[in-house]
């Protein structure tokens, strides 16, 4: 029997191009999915098992202290932990803007970042390549990338540009991080102490992390370090710290390789529906040959396995042929990313033994299960039908299926309108298998339905329909296949844009300052805010002074200055209090929305009047007393909670302005902000950022998600594409006497050629208006279900646009299909036709 | 010139053809060959034949002779190598494929030893097929003439598979005849039915001729069959080698039988 599948496969090469192909496209986009994200991953991951191997305690920023960029440990926990007994060298990072200064006057690299260069050669993460380190004043170093990009050589006078000012300096060395050039995305500088700390961090001595390396093992050495721990930090083994961090890093290539793999297993399992629908035609066509085995004493068992091993052995060759096209694609999409500017880490595609097995079984395993259907099928074959006309067709769908199918539909309607989160999902769930099995319904009714309407194209039109309708199961897996890329794709956008919509409302309703300056490490000097005041369309200027600290334990940020003002520019109100109240010993608290539990809600009214505990990087602390509670706004989160000047000089000490409000006459807002980005762009500590563009940028953030998984959806829907052609392609080849009759009988070829194309159409059709509606109604669902189980009210958004697309693309791609099979359902000769059997 | 050898006149009954004035279709020199060189097999082999209007014409021969080549090109389903075809006075060598094509729809009824009916389509439907395809509307007056003849006038409602082998065929006469076409061509048409149902269809056959003056060509190798015909031609290795005017089952047989000798 197996020599009799291995005949089979080879005897029916041509109708299993199609299969082949659906299953190299899945398996090709799953490999490469896999061989990219290996790729980086194992590279990152890499690197920081190596550059951070010698760390054996690390203190790194408490979790969850989102605000908390700017919380430092003071050299002196650094200097008291290299005291300790059994530490032998402690090492901290510390890193700010810099950039450099042509001798034009114009900058470059701006955006990289420079870097305390760690004096201890074990604990530093970063390499000398060329060169020396970086010691002495005036010595830096570049990463590899940057000195490429820039054309930076060991030995160059430059200038470089930082918060504290220009300095000259001279490069020495050259660095890279592992495999990558730098940890930085755009480059790294590696200053030496103390200028590092003069440059990057006005001259204080603080780190953002301490690393710390001793002779005891790491637990012992945790236990004596931790009482010097200052809060808001953690300490870490350098196990926990390696692996925390190796998360870190690798978390892109590991959220890319999956997101990319669940793409490619829904083109598989779209795949599986072509797969599935070919072999049916194929064990309809064989019937014959089926029923003389059957008569001749072939019992069902065996010819199961003969048609299950046909469909392992293309399963095998396509999984295979896929992966191999999954390396050549893997290796294009790296050279479209190189070319692109995009160096992805790690060089080149690694072929990882585990990501070809994978593809390989994945792929098997689909096709497996996809033939076992038509197998069991065919198994069942009676020797009688050996002697019929033609394999009978059944035009019904079974009472079975019609309950099955509304009960599901039932399930699923309750579901989505009724129901929790789960409840939901299951509904959703209940609602798509509804559709998928009722598809030979839809292909009844949508038939029908259509009848009249295709009748106007003529006799053609009308056999269109009704080929359509004459095995109803077969045009729903063909068209299904196309429902599930146009329902998921109508579900992104929907849902999609119903939550954009919503989020930029909510964000657009909240006032805000027009621009925020804010400076990362820097000032606001009294100088740019007279530059900036003197722009043309500035109305005000209101510069803040501000701090990162802990309030009650919770990482925050307190500021002061004129509250008034500041209130004003960015139309930040109290929920209680008043601004008024503000005086030394007090707060106007924003309360914690990351798990601040601690610090309670905003309509909590227990907050009023209480006391909380400020505690800066340095350890000092202050008990003020509540006197307002904030409203969050966007602008809160530049500001965090407000104290008088007094009360911040006293606890934080006397600094300078590190952020503003910039307020403009409306109008005008084009030539301002040109003039205001020639003054900032100056000062590299310094980012501009347009207030009421967040929702813009939120709106766009949506916009490329949208689009972005709509792409990968393609995919898809690309082989749902394969699945009609073959479709067509097959059942034209079982028709061919019918055709050949009707070309006899004095239809010309175009005719027949539009027949075709017009029934692939209405395959097409169906599978996209059913995924359209299907898509939309599941999407409307959502929100429903998340404005009744919620206090948002998110309104539905209909991308009414975005929709005709998707339903002229997908009629549009029906007509694609067809071209192949048309040009072929005329090209057999007349007589050929008419008498083939 | 190999070993093409010309039917003279005499032999094809151009007296006949004489008399009625007109021929339906007709060939001349037709050659068709298959495969080149040494491979080559010559199904005509230089054949010049009239089918004459108003009549019935058989084509027998063994397996093999040609005859349904002969009945293709005539009936411009295929192409000659060399030599000519008509049909009335069209040269078919002349016409596109899709003339051809337009040819059969409007000029040429088909009648086929698999029925060959399009099995999505009514009884009726399938009847008046060639004038759907031209867009014309079939003569209700004539139609139901056809549909009485032929026996199905309960049956027009339902599609192909709902009958049985007769009625097809039936339903396929039917077609051939509705659009009183010039000539109807029919291939075995008694191959797959048994015997009564045979005779049904070649009686409705000889009744359109003696009827309404249809002129049909069949093609067939049962001498029954042929008994039904005006004339029948015998072909052998491509040339027609013989013709028999009134035939009976038994001469037909009696003729057939020196083929085996």
């Amino acid at each position: 029997m197996l020599t009799l599948a291995w005949r089979g496969v080879r005897h029916n090469t041509g109708r299993y191009v199609a299969t082949l192909v659906a299953i190299i496209t899945g398996v090709a986009f799953f490999a490469a999915a896999g061989f990219v994200g290996d790729r980086i991953t194992r590279a990152l991951e890499g690197d920081v098992d190596r550059q951070f191997a010698a760390v054996d305690v690390a203190i790194v920023v408490e979790d969850g202290a989102d605000f908390a960029d700017d919380l430092r440990i003071d050299g002196s926990v650094a200097e008291d932990i290299a005291a300790l007994p059994g530490v032998e060298a402690v090492g901290g990072d510390l890193s700010g803007s810099v950039a450099f200064l042509g001798s034009d006057g114009t900058t470059f690299a701006d955006g990289a970042v420079g870097r305390l260069w760690i004096s201890d050669d074990a604990l530093n993460p970063i390499d000398v390549d060329e060169g020396t380190a970086p010691l002495a004043d005036g010595e830096i170093a570049v990463d590899a990338g940057l000195a490429e990009d820039e054309d930076i050589d060991v030995g160059d006078e430059l200038t470089v540009l930082t918060l504290a000012g220009e300095f000259d300096v001279t490069v020495v060395g050259i660095t890279t991080f592992g495999d990558s050039d730098a940890q930085d995305q755009s480059g790294t500088v590696s200053i030496p102490a103390p200028s590092a700390f003069d440059w990057l961090n006005s001259g204080q001595v603080e780190f953002e992390d301490l690393y710390v390396r001793g002779t005891v093992d790491e637990t012992a050495l945790l236990e004596a370090v931790e009482p010097l721990v200052p809060d808001g930090f953690d300490a870490q083994t350098g196990d926990d710290f390696r692996s925390d961090k190796r998360g870190e890093v690798a978390g892109f290539g590991r959220v890319l390789k999956i997101t990319m793999q669940a793409f490619a297993m829904l083109a598989l399992f779209v795949g599986g529906f072509v797969i599935y629908n070919t072999f049916n035609v194929i064990v309809s066509q064989r019937v014959r040959e089926l029923a003389v085995l059957s008569a001749i004493g072939a019992t069902p068992k065996q010819l199961k396995r003969s048609l299950r091993f046909e469909g392992v052995v293309i399963g095998l060759i396509g999984s295979v042929l896929g992966v191999v096209a999954g390396f050549a694609l893997a290796l294009g999409l790296a050279a479209i990313l190189a070319a692109a500017d995009v160096s992805l880490p790690g060089s080149g595609v690694a072929l990882s033994s585990g990501v070809v097995i994978q593809g390989v079984i994945v792929g098997t395993l689909i096709t497996y299960l996809s033939v076992t259907i038509p197998a069991r099928r065919a198994s069942r074959t009676e020797p009688i039908e050996a002697l019929r006309q033609s394999a009978a067709e059944t035009g019904t769908v079974s009472r079975g299926r019609m309950v099955a199918t509304g009960v599901l539909a039932a399930i699923g309607v309750l579901g989505l309108l009724q129901g929790g989160a789960p409840l939901v999902a299951l509904g959703v769930l209940s609602m798509f298998v509804a559709v998928i099995m009722g598809g030979p319904l839809i292909a009844i009714a949508g038939s029908r339905l259509l009848r009249p309407a295709f009748s106007r194209f003529g006799l053609e039109g009308r056999l269109a329909v009704d080929n359509v309708a004459r095995n109803p199961q077969r045009t729903a897996t063909t068209s299904n296949a196309l429902l599930i890329g146009v329902f998921l794709v109508t579900l992104v956008s929907v849902a999609g844009t119903s939550a954009k919509d919503y989020a930029v409302a909510e964000i657009n309703s909240l006032s805000s300052a027009d621009y925020v300056i804010e400076s990362d490490g820097g000032t606001i000097d009294d100088g740019l805010v007279a530059d900036l005041e003197g722009v043309t369309g500035v109305e005000a200027v209101t510069p803040f002074r501000r701090e990162s600290v802990t309030v009650d334990g919770e990482p925050g940020v307190v500021s002061t200055g004129d509250v008034a003002a500041i209130a004003e520019a960015a139309s930040i109100e109290l929920a209680e209090g008043s601004f008024d109240d503000l005086v030394a010993g007090t707060i106007l608290l924003l309360p914690s929305t990351a798990g601040g539990s601690a610090i309670g809600a905003e309509d909590d009214p227990s907050l009023l009047g209480s006391v909380v505990t400020l505690v800066d990087a340095a350890g000092d602390s202050a008990e003020l007393e509540v006197v307002g509670v904030l409203e969050t706004s966007i602008d809160t989160i530049s500001t965090g909670s407000f104290v008088a000047t007094d009360t911040f000089d006293g606890f934080v000490g006397d600094t300078a302005p590190t952020v503003a409000f910039l307020d403009v006459a409306t109008g005008v807002e084009s030539d301002t902000e040109d003039a205001i980005e020639a003054l900032t762009d100056r000062r590299p500590d310094i980012t501009l950022t347009r207030g009421n563009t967040i929702g813009q940028l939120i709106g766009a953030v949506f916009d490329f998600l949208i689009s972005a998984v709509n792409g990968l959806l393609l995919m898809s829907v690309a082989v749902a594409l394969i699945g009609i052609v073959n479709t067509l392609s097959l059942s034209i080849l079982e028709r061919r006497r019918e055709l050949g009759l009707l070309r006899v009988v004095g239809m010309v070829d175009e005719r027949v050629r539009r027949m075709v194309r017009l029934e692939s159409v209405l395959i097409s059709a169906l599978g996209t208006v059913t995924g359209v509606a299907f898509g939309v109604f599941t999407g409307w669902a959502l929100i429903y279900t998340i404005d009744r189980a919620s206090d948002a009210d998110l309104g539905f958004s209909l991308p009414g646009r975005l929709l005709l697309v998707v339903l002229a693309l997908g009629i549009g791609l029906g007509f694609l299909a067809s071209l192949v099979p048309a040009s072929r359902s005329t090209r057999l000769d007349v007589l050929d036709a008419i008498e083939a059997t | 010139m190999r070993c093409e050898r010309y039917i003279r006149h005499d032999m094809t009954g151009t007296d006949e053809v004489d008399d009625n004035g007109t021929s339906a279709a007709r060939t001349l020199a037709a050659v068709k060959t298959y495969g080149d060189g040494d491979a080559a097999i010559h199904a005509l082999a230089g054949v010049t034949v009239e089918f004459p209007a108003h009549r019935f014409t058989a084509i027998m021969g063994p397996s093999g002779s040609g005859k349904s080549t002969l009945m293709q090109c005539v009936a411009g389903l295929d192409r000659l190598t060399s030599g000519q075809a008509f049909i009335g006075d069209v040269d078919l060598s002349t016409l596109s494929r899709t003339d051809l094509t337009l040819l059969r729809r409007d000029r040429l009824g088909f009648i086929f030893q698999q029925y060959n009916l399009i099995p999505t389509l009514s009884a009726e439907e399938n009847m008046v097929l060639p004038l759907t395809l031209a867009g014309k509307d079939p003569d209700r007056a004539w139609l139901s003439t056809v549909v009485d003849t032929v026996g199905l006038g309960d049956r027009l409602g339902n599609l192909p598979s709902q009958l049985s082998g007769g009625q097809q065929q039936r339903v396929a006469v039917a077609r051939a005849l509705v659009p009183r076409p010039d000539i109807v061509f029919a291939d075995e048409p008694t191959g797959a039915l048994d015997s009564h149902a045979g005779v049904e269809i070649l009686t409705f056959m000889r009744r359109a001729v003696d009827d309404v003056g249809q002129t049909m060509v069949m093609v067939t190798h049962d001498p029954h069959a042929a008994s039904y015909a005006d004339q029948v031609l015998f072909l052998e290795d491509g040339q027609i080698i013989d013709r028999m005017d009134q035939p009976t089952s038994d001469r037909v047989l009696d003729r057939m039988k020196q083929f085996e000798g």
